[in-house]
């Protein structure tokens, strides 16, 4: 078995740090994982995007042309990834700022209003944590414990103030399908 | 240090080098390999230990130079262009017998080329692009663990044969995370108080140079490197060879190329093809003897590369005509995908001819 | 008896200098020989030296020596110090491989306030390669590749070496001499062991730049080349301290 994910959005979304995030949860759980980041020239505003790849066996191409899922924080990232996300693959928006279409019918669609639910607890900063809540709702595959353990050991002990709040930004994601 | 972590290509190969005992680095930036030096320069102040922000590649690699020949382990880092700056130190630091250690994260060239992933320094890297007749140990990892691992042994190498060694990654395993275990540095420290200048006490001057002072003694000099290098040959020529027992035909790859290998001699196996792998993991001394051996059973090979046909060329002379060698390359960029490869391997099966198979994006 | 003269200790026991007849760079390298020697350094230096007449030295000296590529001995020198930080470390250039090859390597190494030596031997041309036109090389001056002479619409101007890196933050001594005179070649010994004092006090980078003749390039005696350096290189590229951190101490 082998699943790849593809997280995208502006730069400054934190779409890297989630998808390093999610890397962990698999490590932790003992999967084969690897994380590709891929951004434009710019070091602000561009679009940024981050390849996740988990198997059973060795990871073979870290670099896929399609994928399973793809997690898309903002409309462009949802109008290039759509395209990409193989047939029978879902796709999981951030419906704050991606409009409610549905350009292909061979795929299944996730729209949460994940801005929204990241304002309301008080920083649109969270909305990637509350897409990983969304994602572990979406798809099987990786669970609200691992992730919110990966969640820790990122952090670290240097950004451990942020922990209650990015954690309860990934709970309000788990909720967020329901 | 037994514990699993997520970590970055460039940031692996720079705690390894900590690991490995690395005294001071010298750098400048180049995408995609700046994280090396930036990594090490909040680590080595830390330790005690030297980091320089060199002018240019030109001045990193002879400062690694200055300091190896004291007997010091250092290293640089760069990407392609900018190794190419470096091809006049390295071509002294082989003459020179002094311990470089180099990495390259290679990215498309030719010229300024791009940051897009490639794998086209594979002939800057073994053939060298320094003058006259040198060698360099050339180790190509294709996972993070790897680029640790890796980065122990280029530190080991060099200071045992007093030979400069390159790690020759790409973008790919630069800028990709991996869990990766750094355990201990497994290789034993190196005597090098016999050459190592050290200031002249209690015994007469001695010089490190690339030059003898006469044609019979330059002469002399050059055959004793490739001597050494026969030597290096015999003991380190290391590779990694997967389902070739039975195979018709092997796909052959380097660095990160080898996953793909991996994953499309696995589909093909499925689909009932005798298709089997084999990875050089020293590019440079390059494994001629295994591959005239598996090509005098007749076997066939299939490079899968991501430049224009540059291990090729090796995997060809090696066969010595024994059996036919294909390509299935693209110069750079988006990596061959293992659909590409599993369609142009069952093309050539059906053509039983060899033939180059490009694929464009 | 007593001696009045005497080989220095380091100098080899059985070298002969291989410098053309007249050439300063005998004068150079004994001045050195004998600085390693009145301060004891000879167990502690490591040399990195270049490429051109200078890089001779360790056929002279019984010193540990790194040879670097032509232009890099300041680079080689920083590898050498930066790991030893406990050792003197000196480079011996010509004005071709510090200036024009090495000026990149050479400005940083001031910059950086590298706490090692450098000796640069200013001849106004290369003298190994026959005579060329250099950084170096004077308006008017006729070398091999300026047959017409130094004009600056073809080639620009002399380089003033010793002024360039006094500007650097990082350079502790910067000087120039001249080894034309008995009085000069005290003066330059003085300047040798100021810029070898400021690294080893740890100030900063040492820089001494030495008007030397190269009476076979010149096409001269070694009485006209001596004379060329009183009369025509000191107005040019005048003699003196341009930096001197130890003044202020």
């Amino acid at each position: 078995m082998e699943k790849n994910f593809i997280f995208a959005g502006f730069g400054g979304q934190g779409v890297l740090l989630a998808g390093t995030i999610l890397a962990n949860a698999f490590m932790l759980q003992g999967k084969n994982v690897t994380w590709y980041p891929c951004y434009g020239a710019e070091m602000r505003g561009g679009t940024v995007n981050c390849e996740i790849v988990v198997s059973d066996t060795e990871v073979s191409s870290v670099h896929k042309q399609d994928t399973d899922f793809a997690l898309v924080l903002n409309q462009q990232s949802f109008d290039k990834f759509v395209q990409r996300v193989k047939s029978g693959g879902t796709i999981i928006a951030n419906a704050t700022l991606v409009a409610l279409t549905k350009p292909r019918d061979d795929i299944k669609y996730v729209f949460a209003k994940m801005g929204d639910i990241a304002n309301s607890l008080g920083s649109s900063k969270v909305t990637n944590m509350v897409s990983l809540g969304v994602l572990s709702e979406a798809c099987s595959i990786v669970s609200k414990e691992y992730l919110a353990k990966a969640v820790e050991l990122v952090l670290g002990e240097k950004k451990k103030q942020f922990l209650p709040l990015n954690l309860k930004a990934l709970e309000a994601g788990c909720g967020a399908l329901v | 240090m037994t514990d699993k972590v997520l970590i970055k290509g460039n940031y692996a190969i720079a705690q390894a080098a900590i690991n490995a005992g690395c005294q001071c680095y010298f750098g400048y930036p180049i995408t995609p390999q700046t994280e090396i030096g930036e990594y090490l320069s909040a680590k080595m102040p830390e330790l005690g230990r030297g980091y320089v922000s060199a002018e240019s590649e030109i001045g990193a690699i002879n400062m690694v130079v200055g300091a190896a020949a004291t007997g010091a382990k250092v290293m640089t880092s760069s990407s392609s262009c900018a190794v190419a700056l470096m091809q006049e130190a390295l071509s002294y630091a082989c003459s020179d017998e002094v311990p470089v250690v180099l990495v390259n994260v290679m990215r498309a060239g030719p010229g300024l080329g791009y940051v897009y992933p490639a794998q086209g320094d594979y002939n800057q890297s073994v053939y060298g692009g320094g003058n006259g007749d040198y060698k360099i140990i050339v180790l190509a990892p294709a996972t993070v663990q790897e680029c640790i691992d890796f980065t122990y042994r280029a530190f080991y190498l060099a200071r045992k044969y007093r030979n400069p060694v390159i790690l020759l990654a790409d973008g790919l395993l630069g800028q990709m995370m991996e869990p990766a275990c750094f355990g201990e540095n497994p290789y034993p420290e190196v005597d090098v108080s016999s050459w190592a200048l050290t200031g002249a006490k209690g015994r007469d001057g001695k010089a490190i140079y690339s030059c003898a002072r006469d044609e019979k003694a330059h002469i002399q000099k050059i055959q004793d490197l490739f001597k050494k290098f026969e030597l290096i040959s015999k003991n380190e020529t290391s590779f990694e060879e997967f389902e070739t027992k039975d195979a018709d035909i092997v796909l052959t790859a380097f660095g990160s190329m080898t996953r793909n290998i991996k994953a499309a001699v696995r589909v093909l196996r499925e689909r009932g093809l005798k298709v089997g792998g084999f990875r050089p993991i020293t590019l440079s001394p390059f494994p001629h003897k295994r591959i005239y051996e598996l090509a005098s059973e007749g076997k066939d090979f299939a490079v899968v590369e991501m430049n224009m046909g540059q291990m090729f060329k090796d995997v060809k002379y090696s066969t010595e005509g024994k059996s036919s060698v294909s390509l299935i390359n693209r110069p750079c960029g988006e990596w061959l995908s293992v659909e590409e490869i599993v369609a142009s391997v069952e093309k050539i099966l059906e053509s039983k001819k060899e033939g180059i198979y490009a694929s464009s994006i | 008896m007593q001696a009045v003269f005497s080989t220095p200790e380091v100098m080899k026991k059985d070298f002969r200098f291989t410098f053309c007849p007249g050439c300063d760079h005998g004068i150079a390298v004994r001045l050195v020989a004998e600085l390693i020697d009145e301060m004891n350094l000879k167990e502690k230096t490591i040399c990195s030296t270049c490429v051109g007449c200078s890089v001779f030295l360790y056929d002279f000296l019984n010193i540990d020596c790194v040879e670097a590529p032509h232009g890099r001995a300041c680079a080689s020198a920083t590898g050498v110090k930066r790991t030893n930080p406990d050792k003197f470390v000196f480079t011996y250039q010509g004005d071709g491989d510090f200036a024009s090859i090495g000026y990149a390597e050479s400005m940083h190494t001031a910059i950086r306030g590298e706490k090692v030596s450098a000796i640069c031997i200013n001849n106004t041309t290369y003298g190994m390669t026959g005579g060329q036109l250099g950084p170096t090389t004077m308006m008017g001056q006729v070398t091999t590749t300026s047959p017409f002479g130094r004009n600056k619409e073809y080639y620009g101007y002399p380089m003033k070496i010793a002024e360039q890196i006094a500007l650097c933050d990082g350079t502790a001594f910067s000087a120039r001499v001249a080894l034309d005179s008995v009085p000069h070649i005290n003066q330059a010994k003085q300047a040798l062991r100021k810029a070898f004092e400021v690294q080893l006090e740890g100030l900063g980078f040492g820089f001494v730049e030495i008007l030397s003749s190269c009476p076979t390039n010149w096409h001269m005696t070694p009485e006209q080349a001596h004379d060329r350096v009183k009369n025509e290189m000191i107005p040019v590229f005048p003699l003196g301290i341009f930096k001197d951190l130890t003044e202020n101490k």
